[in-house]
């Protein structure tokens, strides 16, 4: 599997919505998914689902990976998917990193959300992830 | 001595070609790193009072007070009711009214500690506040949809003020009680908001205790609720320090945390290094000012150093920690007093979040222990943290700080582990750990002086790649199996159980009333500028512009005046934007 759509390197948006600070977790998944030869863009802290959305547009990403650990992720996930709608881009994958209640998760798949990733996850893990999902699209 | 050690040199080589040889042979697998033993060489140069001294004096190696004031409390621990609100019994633990709480509303937070009182609590409140709040900003913007009293309460104005601390009055008035802000950015409008709160209730400012952390350089590092560029925010933290100095004798002026920043990703010696470049630089600040070092220094304390599971390099690493503070104390900035070049510090050595696991999450109760195991022998308090389900993201549950308070009351009372000081004083081993890690942060803090102190590294980005660069390796040697987790990358087999835990007793914070507060919130807000005197408001706002771009004007009396007008924490933030900027962060690409 490689980290290409036919000949162009998958892109990944990283980003950081919400107000929380913590962003160990987007860095390390950015400097991670970078290593793992896909090409990122991080965001930096408090963007916003607009600001998310459209960065997702002019950056032309395929993938846009949210951390989020301030327990805002439903409303915060509600509003990107709607915006993506909105944009005609609803067919960008989706995931979500961070600490998410277990029961959450449902419902984020739901809204659509590819996958969650919580504690304890492998880089490689989600780097696969991407690879089987994008690079058979 | 040197005849002594030339002996002990023969006898380790002796050892070393004889047993130790022997025993590698025998079992391949193991090397003279894989169970090092430390003699007399280890530590050569050893001087006892040049090195660790006797508790509570210079350098303070060996505990920051002469005894640690609440062991002796540790034989009454028994006496501590349940709910009672006195953090000070260490065996008690973190009792509920002292504990970092926050609740959504003003009213919620209001009700929860209303109800701690009652059940005959006598603590003041260790507030946390939400996001909005802790970034500056109201909760009726639209930039904190979904995120008003979600991590702690929301406070907009100073009426939110007056109904938090409704049920502190009588003998539990502001004059009787401390008070804890987790603040930074905002630290000196939430200070504002405290005097104001006290003047309206006559209580004379001396008499106020409290401490907010105000520790905005480590937040660009770790954490992250900045707002105002560093520069700036130093004036702002100027403000503060000043304003308590000749205000409020008995308040804290900071709170300094490296143990965010370990949170975040950093070595135990970067941890070290960057909070003693960040209090250089909040002491600088001070002289700069025209005080002497011990005129503000005792007004400093700290969180918490500490953070991992290695608990043998983290006793160490409080050591080296103390002594390095009251070396930069003495050495580079004159002091004097022997205050000024204590570490005081809340917690200990304790572990954080980011030991925890989401998998077989009771383990984190055993994590939990080790580090308060470390923490008493390191001169801290028996307090187990985080609760063992903190990774579960659902609020710590009443059960979950039950068994962190008991672990604490085990170790007090069963282990009787707070009845020593600095058990491992003396030990060749622990005493070369403490100059190992000690000599590194050294090392380090020479390379940020280097470029320009704290303030520098962070402008260029340094500290925050440096944090995430490590934060990267961490994750990298979990992948590898270079750093084990248990039932994260070993032992997860099958036939191993994935323990789960279930929540029995429920939240007192009922999940209807949290799933409105925003909004009820919203609506208090809107009634609230409405029945202001919005003209004055806009004036004192003005006139808070003008004074904020005047560098040597302190803030804080005019941020007093703004409060008590109902000036809302977004608005003077928003002034406050205009006119310092709001801090970019650096790519850490």
């Amino acid at each position: 599997m490689s980290t290409t759509t036919g000949k162009k390197v998958i892109r990944v948006l990283v980003a950081k919505p919400g107000l929380d600070g913590h962003d160990q977790g987007a860095k390390v998944i950015a400097y991670g998914l970078k290593d793992e030869g896909f090409e990122v863009i991080y965001t930096g802290l408090r963007r916003t689902p607009e600001e998310i959305a459209n960065a997702a547009v002019d950056e032309d990403v395929d993938v846009i990976g949210l951390s989020i650990l301030s327990g805002a992720h439903l409303s915060i996930v509600r509003r990107l998917m709607a915006l993506l709608k909105e944009k005609g881009v609803a067919e960008k994958m989706v995931l979500v990193g961070g600490i998410i209640p277990a029961e959450d998760i449902p419902k984020l798949k739901e809204m659509g959300v590819a996958e969650v990733f919580v504690s304890g996850t492998y880089i490689s893990q989600v780097a696969e992830f991407i690879r089987s999902r994008v690079g058979d699209s | 001595m040197n005849e002594d050690l030339e002996k002990i040199r023969e006898a380790k080589k002796a050892w070393e070609e004889g047993p130790l040889a022997k025993t590698i042979k025998k079992f391949p697998y193991c090397t003279p790193e894989s169970s090092r033993f430390y003699s007399p060489l280890d530590v050569e140069d050893f001087d006892f009072l040049e090195k660790v001294g006797f508790p509570g004096t210079y350098p303070f190696t060996a505990g920051t007070f002469a005894v640690e004031p609440l062991a002796g409390l540790a034989r009454f621990a028994h006496m501590a009711g349940s709910g009672e609100g006195t953090g000070q019994i260490p065996g008690a633990g973190p009792t509920r009214a002292a504990i970092y709480s926050g609740y959504g509303t003003p009213e919620d937070t209001r009700d929860y500690y209303k109800g701690l009182l009652e059940r005959g609590g006598r603590g003041g409140p260790n507030l946390a506040f939400d996001l909005p709040t802790q970034c500056g900003y109201d909760s009726d913007d639209p930039l904190v949809e979904g995120e008003v009293g979600k991590v702690g309460v929301c406070v907009d104005s100073l009426a939110d003020f007056e109904i938090i601390y409704e049920p502190y009055q009588g003998d539990l008035n502001l004059d009787r009680i401390a008070s804890n802000f987790t603040i930074n950015a905002p630290a000196n409008v939430i200070i504002a908001m405290y005097a104001a709160l006290a003047e309206k209730r006559g209580v004379p400012l001396e008499k106020l205790r409290a401490t907010p952390q105000n520790d905005i350089l480590k937040e660009y590092v770790a954490r992250g609720t900045y707002i105002f560029p560093p520069k700036p925010a130093l004036r702002m933290f100027r403000d503060s320090l000043l304003f308590i100095c000749k205000n409020m004798p008995n308040v804290n002026i900071t709170s300094i945390g490296g143990y965010h920043i370990r949170e975040a990703g950093a070595t135990r010696e970067q941890d070290l290094a960057f909070s003693m470049a960040i209090a250089i630089a909040y002491l600088q600040v001070g002289v700069d000012a025209g005080l002497h070092v011990d005129e503000f220094a005792p007004r400093f304390t700290f969180n918490a150093f500490g953070g991992s599971m290695e608990i043998l390099k983290e006793i160490a690493f409080q050591r080296a920690a103390r002594r390095m503070y009251a070396r930069i104390l003495k050495e580079r900035f004159g002091a004097k007093d022997d205050r000024s070049m204590r570490i005081r510090q809340v917690l200990g050595a304790h572990i954080g979040p980011s030991s925890t696991t989401l998998q077989r999450p009771l383990n984190n109760l055993t994590r939990a222990v080790l580090g308060a195991v470390a923490s008493v022998m390191s001169g801290g308090r028996p307090l187990p943290f985080p609760p063992y389900d903190e990774p579960l993201g659902l609020g710590w549950s009443l059960e979950a700080m039950q068994l962190a308070t008991d672990a604490g009351r085990i170790i007090t009372c069963e282990a009787k582990l707070l009845e020593y000081t600095d058990p491992f004083a003396g030990s060749y081993c622990m005493e070369a750990m403490t100059d190992e890690i000690e000599n590194a942060a050294w090392e380090e803090l020479e390379k940020i002086e280097k470029m320009g102190g704290a303030v520098a590294a962070i402008e260029n980005g340094y500290m925050q790649r440096e944090v995430s660069r490590s934060a990267y390796e961490r994750q990298r040697a979990m992948e590898t199996c270079q750093r084990l987790v248990v039932g994260v990358n070993c032992f997860t087999g099958e036939d191993e159980l994935e323990v789960t835990t279930n929540r029995l007793v429920p939240n007192p914070y009922d999940p209807v009333k949290r799933e409105q507060a925003e909004e009820r919130q919203r609506e208090r807000l809107a009634e609230i500028k409405k029945s202001r005197d919005n003209k004055e408001v806009a004036r004192l706002l003005n006139e808070l512009k003008d004074l904020a771009a005047k560098e040597e004007e302190n803030l804080i009396p005019h941020l007093i005046e703004c409060v008590k007008a109902y000036a809302t924490e977004g608005e003077i933030c928003n002034v406050l934007r205009e006119v310092f900027g709001e801090f970019q962060a650096v790519s850490p690409f």
